[in-house]
């Protein structure tokens, strides 16, 4: 019922707002390349226009990748409480999303969650939410 | 209580105004505060809406139970297990608005909807760029950083496009001395210092973005001419044109804002297009912002790090390397 309230949720906001400040998104992601990534936070970089963690993530072979995770607009992040201590180096995530059209090692995270499944980031934004909240 | 309470702001700010704002220390109407705008107002009015430049109550009702489930959405603090839906960007990403009564930023025409295009403006979309059109929306081309918007390109949203509130980073500031008028836009960091005392505009080869603003007072409202645009940028919701439409317009085009405070709380920001080059008559937008003390206007300091527009020029090289295999 929840996942169902979410996607119906995201559908209408996607109808409203059909359009992305610098995304087609499906011009930078290839939804024919998901991923599930799991790994420790190495840096985040806190940048307009969006910022972006970085994670170093195993693979199969021992051999480690640091990907980049494109977040939401660093204002926004900060109107929301998220702010440059939130997230300690070291943190262990799971991402899940999908991969750049060229190949990078960048991805855009549909759903980015600490190892409890809580996720890291709560929003958009309530219009509810006490004014010292926001 | 609050989205009550916030439907009455709505329909007192489009009555008649009698509300008389307190004055500047020099005498002038004082505007001055943070004005963040509201998202979820559409541009243009569903047409089956016809002259009703309010939402009826039943109408009204399904944007809050919407808005009511937005938030109960929002607030889950577990995801799904698993969430990706689509390449869409995540909720998170973006703030949702108020629910409001206003059926379409566009108030003139009286129908809510764009005037219809010049021949000559017709001629101009269907031969831009090689008979591609002018870059509105993306089109699933990227052979050039040009076929992406210039907000996507995070140059500016341009005059009229960065009064229009879009996906987040609404806000706007005022800020006034005496004999001039300074409006700041968070979305994509813009300032217009506007002069109030009748000068004229710079020459007419100079050209710009957001254009050449002059001002001065009717009454309580500020009035602002603006000209010296250019017709490299576009009006619209996004500031890149209207869903489905570039909003291109031409350099002639003339913008003439007009700034009222009708209670406290609310100002009436309405905007009139006169673009004689572009649309067959002007057209007016209202714009109802609500003071925010609480809003602080962040740098958005876009450009530098846009390493979306590399992604999206590198992802289209890829898919043709990958089409010729």
């Amino acid at each position: 019922m929840r996942t169902k309230l979410a996607i119906a949720a995201l559908a209408a906001g996607l109808a409203v707002a059909p359009a992305w400040a610098h995304h087609a998104f499906q011009a930078e992601f290839d939804e024919k390349k998901p991923l599930d990534l799991k790994g420790k936070v190495t840096s985040m970089e806190w940048i307009n226009p969006h910022s972006w963690i970085h994670i170093d993530v195993t693979n199969p072979d021992g051999t480690v990748t640091n990907w980049m995770v494109e977040c939401g607009s660093p204002n926004i992040m900060l109107r929301r409480g998220f702010t440059k201590r939130s997230l300690e180096t070291g943190t262990e995530l799971e991402i899940k999303g999908y991969q750049a059209k060229n190949g990078s090692f960048r991805a855009n995270g549909s759903s980015v969650t600490f190892k409890d499944g809580k996720k890291l980031f709560v929003g958009g934004s309530n219009p509810d939410i006490p004014e010292d909240q926001r | 209580m609050k989205l009550l309470l916030f439907a009455v702001a709505i329909t007192s700010a489009l009555a008649q105004n009698r509300y008389t704002p307190p004055k500047t220390p020099w005498g002038d109407p004082d505007l001055q505060g943070t004005w963040p705008g509201n998202m979820g107002v559409p541009m243009q009015r569903r047409p089956d809406l016809g002259t009703r430049t309010e939402l009826n109550d039943q109408e009204f009702a399904q944007q809050q139970e919407q808005a009511r489930r937005n938030a109960a959405a929002d607030a889950e603090s577990t995801a799904a297990s698993d969430t990706r839906v689509g390449i869409g960007p995540p909720s998170y990403w973006t703030e949702r608005g108020k629910p409001t009564r206003q059926s379409s930023l566009i108030v003139d025409p009286p129908n809510g909807r764009l005037p219809g295009l010049t021949a000559r403006e017709e001629q101009l979309r269907k031969q831009a760029r090689d008979g591609r059109g002018f870059p509105g929306e993306w089109r699933g081309e990227a052979n050039a950083p040009d076929d992406l918007n210039i907000y996507y390109r995070c140059i500016t949203r341009g005059l009229l496009g960065s009064m229009i509130p879009v996906v987040y980073n609404n806000g706007n500031q005022i800020i006034q001395a005496p004999g001039y008028v300074a409006i700041r836009n968070e979305m994509i960091h813009e300032t217009r210092v506007i002069p109030l005392d009748g000068r004229p505009h710079v020459g007419n080869a100079i050209r710009s973005y957001m254009g050449d603003s002059r001002g001065h007072w009717e009454g309580n409202t500020l009035v602002i001419e603006t000209t010296n645009l250019t017709d490299k940028d576009a009006i619209g919701s996004n500031g890149a044109g209207y869903p489905g439409d570039p909003g291109h317009h031409s350099a002639e085009l003339k913008v003439i804002e007009r700034l009222t405070r009708v209670d406290a709380e609310t100002m009436n920001y309405e905007a009139t297009v006169v673009d004689p080059a572009t649309w067959v008559k002007p057209w007016t937008m209202l714009i109802v912002l609500k003071k925010d003390p609480h809003y602080q206007l962040l740098e958005y300091a876009c450009h530098e790090g846009n390493y979306a527009l590399g992604d999206i020029l590198s992802g289209a090289r890829a898919d043709e390397a990958a089409a010729k295999k």
